[in-house]
């Protein structure tokens, strides 16, 4: 069982955590940071929870189960993205909407097929790393 | 009016999703619609042979020239309704065998669902094959056929025959592949298309032809290559028939045809098939006269029959296509015939080999009729649609000479004798076991297969237009009837008598037979196949145990000949005078004092003996260049770097924490062997010179006038984006990524795999 302090940091850091990989996932693709920066952000969050709880904790609290959802459509969203135009008679990851044409912003959110590209790396970065911490701890319990 | 020829394709197709998916609602279910799927698929193909159909060429991937072309024209025509024919037979059969199957290995009742999905699947496959008109399109149901039946023949996973035996066809049939895929890019290289209709028009390309051809006899189990069928016959029955008479055999010799004129104008190629078709003639001949397993028999009787078909596609000639389409027609019918006769035998008796039954004559009265039909067809006997087989055979073979007929009639001959000895020895003599009654689903599809052999024979009218709409190239007709005065005829009765000899006095021909099987068994390519897996094997297992010594051997092997060839390199072009180590400016400051802090730490971690303490250094190294990036301007490297390193350290300590802690009290107190000590400072020393002077000599280069940087900076914002690394990462360069994050979602495959099992 680790500290006191410990859990206390890494109960603040979850939400934290969090809301900064989503800063990063909606500021915008003008800005420093993407897709991974965010999956690895939200995934440090959840992999400290880990460490300071334990797996058991975190299994109940958390819908880390879901890990490998995020892996398979964080793929499919990237893949998609990346072989739709071939479908259609344009060269691979050709981005809609093509150069120079205009771009619709919700705040720094921009409705861009590359966005959704980031979006799908994030799923598979955040699914990947939480999927992998809980097969490790998942292994450690049995041993 | 004309259908197109999607339909039965895409028929065929979906017949496998939808059991399965019935299958999974309702297992009970996917039997009966299994049966329903395959009968629409037939009856589809029947509607479009009648009608005629248009061929259907639509856009799959236009900017990679990928088209979907599909033709249902003759020689598409007669495999399909031969695949959809059988597999109607085999699907009913296999509401029967299959429960019983799974009954014997006390296996739920459920697994049936995967079989008729698989069993499907094949035939959709198959379909898609003889209907492509594309080479790649061609390629990838050539794949699909090899990858189902490797689920197929290892439908027992339990047995660990039954597992050799489908790595054993995948390998030989799936590496064989590798080669079609290479001849379908040379065609495509040499013609500019992939479409096989400009393949057929340009002339050839020997090269391509003879890796197609290569890959072809893999598949249709031709000698050498052909040890990989009777080892296949550990499949369940309704397998066995299929994979032998329509479905994986029969797309070798298909692809033949259907590329015939490529073939033909490669005279050695001929040469070289024409000898494989009549070695595999004799050698399957042969081993199927002293085969003791009922499927055995008809194992290697599927390599001779489809030695004839290569033979006779090798020949060429007038009617070389007719009489090879034809003749792969009536083996279809009586082979599958004959293998579910097999099957019900051996359900009735639970007995598997010649040995072990005998006289069910009187006690299966029905089933010894319809087998005596179909082996009637396969030895080419009158009033069935195999004595025209052979004729088709004998005439083209008169064409080329004496050496080709006797092939032929020996051929034919042998196949009478094995034929007449399967037949014998299961239904007449003295009765041997006990016999339990069958089910009417296994008895029903040989009979129906029977009746259509005897009906070919009878009228072969409809079958031989068949056939002969098959050579599109050259429409021809060809007339199917009984003359008595004719050299096929007579060459028809020499086969009788030889055969009937064989038969009346087995001794000579089954000491010859003997000793020749004993022959490949000791030198034979089955062996040599096996000698190969195993020494890749012991090569495997020995290069695993030196690399998983410890992570130092594991790093040692890849760094000392790198950099020994980059020294080299270096050192033989000169490069090393180039190298220009600048100078620092002031500016540089903060950098140099954040790259010394990350070489201090990479040393203090290497002195570190307590495990958290290496973890917790090792981190130091990271941050350290990680700040050294956000130093020279690169902050996304920099934020990444930070992230990596937060979660890595978070990882080593998580890792650290599973293990119990005496285990970790011991390592620390053990002390390295000593000369270990000198070789990873030698080791170390050489990475990092190696490092270095590569990092030297790429940075003292004369910087390009363009660089590709330059460019990135000015498309960016044309890309809509203003920070460069993520439109890099997300644009420009996003096949990368798209690979990486590929290669990530396998990665995570493997962690879950090899942590799930439990261990010893």
């Amino acid at each position: 069982m680790t500290g006191l302090l410990t859990r206390m940091v890494a109960r603040l850091l979850l939400p934290a955590s969090l809301v900064t990989a989503l800063a990063i996932l909606v500021k915008g693709y003008g800005d420093t940071g993407d897709g991974f920066a965010a999956g690895a952000v939200a995934a440090a969050g959840i992999v400290v929870q880990y460490v300071a709880f334990g797996g058991a904790t975190v299994e109940r609290l958390l819908p880390v189960r879901a890990a490998h959802v995020g892996v398979v459509t964080g793929l499919l969203v990237a893949l998609a993205v990346g072989f739709g135009p071939v479908a259609a008679g344009l060269p691979l990851l050709a981005h809609r909407p093509p150069p120079e044409a205009h771009v619709v912003r919700l705040g720094t959110l921009e409705l861009h097929t590359a966005t959704l590209f980031d979006l799908g790396v994030f799923l598979l970065v955040i699914g990947f790393t939480v999927g992998a911490v809980r097969a490790l701890a998942h292994a450690g319990e049995r041993s | 009016l004309a259908v197109p020829a999607l339909l039965p394709v895409a028929l065929a197709l979906a017949a496998a999703p939808l059991t399965a998916a019935v299958g999974a609602v309702r297992p009970r279910a996917a039997a009966p619609v299994a049966v329903g799927a395959a009968s629409v698929a037939f009856v589809a193909c029947l509607a479009t042979w009648w009608a005629g159909s248009a061929p259907v060429d639509l856009p799959w991937a236009p900017s990679w020239g990928l088209r979907l072309r599909f033709h249902f024209d003759g020689l598409a025509t007669l495999y399909a309704v031969l695949t959809t024919a059988v597999a109607v037979a085999v699907t009913v059969y296999a509401t029967a065998y299959v429960p019983r199957h799974l009954h014997h290995q006390e296996r739920p009742r459920e697994e049936a669902v995967r079989f008729h999905a698989l069993i499907l699947l094949f035939m959709g496959a198959m379909l898609g094959l003889v209907t492509a008109g594309d080479g790649l399109l061609l390629f990838l149901f050539w794949d699909l056929t090899a990858v189902t039946s490797y689920f197929l023949i290892a439908f027992d996973r339990e047995r660990a025959e039954a597992r050799s035996a489908a790595l054993m066809a995948l390998l030989v049939t799936g590496v064989t592949s590798i080669l079609f895929l290479a001849g379908v890019v040379l065609l495509d290289l040499g013609t500019g298309s992939f479409a096989i209709d400009t393949w057929l028009g340009a002339g050839t390309t020997p090269a391509a032809a003879a890796l197609i051809a290569v890959a072809a006899v893999a598949k249709s189990a031709q000698v050498p290559l052909h040890f990989w069928l009777p080892r296949a016959m550990a499949a369940p029955t309704p397998v066995s028939a299929y994979l032998h008479s329509a479905a994986m055999v029969a797309a070798g010799v298909f692809v033949l045809t259907r590329l015939h004129p490529l073939i033909a104008a490669a005279p050695a190629l001929s040469t070289a098939l024409a000898v494989i078709g009549a070695v595999s003639m004799t050698v399957g001949g042969l081993l199927a006269f002293v085969a003791d397993g009922l499927k055995a028999v008809l194992a290697y009787s599927t390599i001779a029959h489809y030695g004839y078909v290569t033979l006779l596609l090798a020949l060429g000639g007038e009617h070389a296509i007719v009489a090879a389409s034809f003749y792969v027609l009536a083996h279809g019918v009586a082979k599958s015939a004959l293998f579910l006769a097999a099957g019900a035998v051996t359900e009735a008796t639970g007995a598997s080999t010649l040995a072990r039954v005998g006289g069910l004559g009187a006690r299966m009265p029905v089933l010894a009729a319809a087998t005596g039909v179909a082996a009637a067809a396969l030895a080419g006997l009158p009033l069935t649609i195999g004595y025209f087989k052979d004729e088709l055979l004998f005439r083209v073979a008169l064409q080329h000479g004496n050496l080709a007929t006797a092939v032929a009639v020996a051929g034919a001959a042998l196949t009478l004798a094995y034929t007449t000895r399967f037949w014998t020895s299961i239904f007449l003599g003295p009765a041997v076991g006990s016999a339990r009654p069958v089910e009417r689903r296994l008895t029903g599809p040989v009979v129906a297969l029977a009746a259509v052999a005897l009906a070919g024979g009878l009228y072969p009218d409809p079958l031989a237009r068949l056939a002969a709409a098959a050579a599109a190239r050259a429409p021809e007709s060809v007339e199917l009837e009984y003359h008595l005065l004719r050299t096929e005829t007579a060459l028809a009765v020499v086969v009788w008598i030889v055969g009937a000899a064989m038969v009346i006095v087995p001794s000579p021909l089954r000491a010859v037979a003997g000793a020749f099987r004993q022959a490949g068994a000791r030198a034979g390519p089955e062996r040599l196949y096996r000698m190969a897996l195993h020494a890749l094997n012991r090569f495997s297992r020995r290069l695993r145990r030196i690399e998983q010594r410890d992570l130092r051997s594991r790093v040692t092997p890849v760094l000392a000949p790198l950099a020994v060839l980059v020294g080299l390199a270096l050192v033989a072009t000169g490069g090393w005078r180039r190298i220009d180590a600048g100078r620092i400016a002031t500016t540089d400051i903060p950098l140099a004092i954040a790259v010394s802090i990350a070489a201090a730490a990479a040393i203090a971690t290497a002195r570190r003996r307590r495990h958290l303490g290496i973890a917790v250094t090792l981190s130091t190294v990271g941050f350290s260049l990680a700040a050294a990036y956000a130093f020279s301007g690169a902050p996304d490297v920099a934020l990444v770097a930070v992230l990596i390193e937060t979660l890595l350290t978070l990882l080593f300590v998580g890792m650290l924490a599973l293990f119990p802690l005496s285990v970790l009290r011991r390592q620390v107190r053990r002390e390295p062997p000593r000369g270990r000590f000198w070789r990873d400072v030698a080791m170390s020393l050489l990475a990092g010179a190696l490092a270095l002077a590569v990092a030297l000599r790429t940075l003292s280069g004369p910087t390009p006038r363009d660089p590709i940087a330059a460019a990135y900076l000015r498309l960016a914002p044309e890309a809509h984006g203003r920070d460069t690394v993520t439109v890099i990462l997300a644009d420009f360069r996003g096949l990368d990524t798209l690979g990486e994050i590929t290669v990530l979602a396998i990665a995570f495959a493997g962690v879950l795999t090899l942590l799930r099992r439990q261990a010893p």
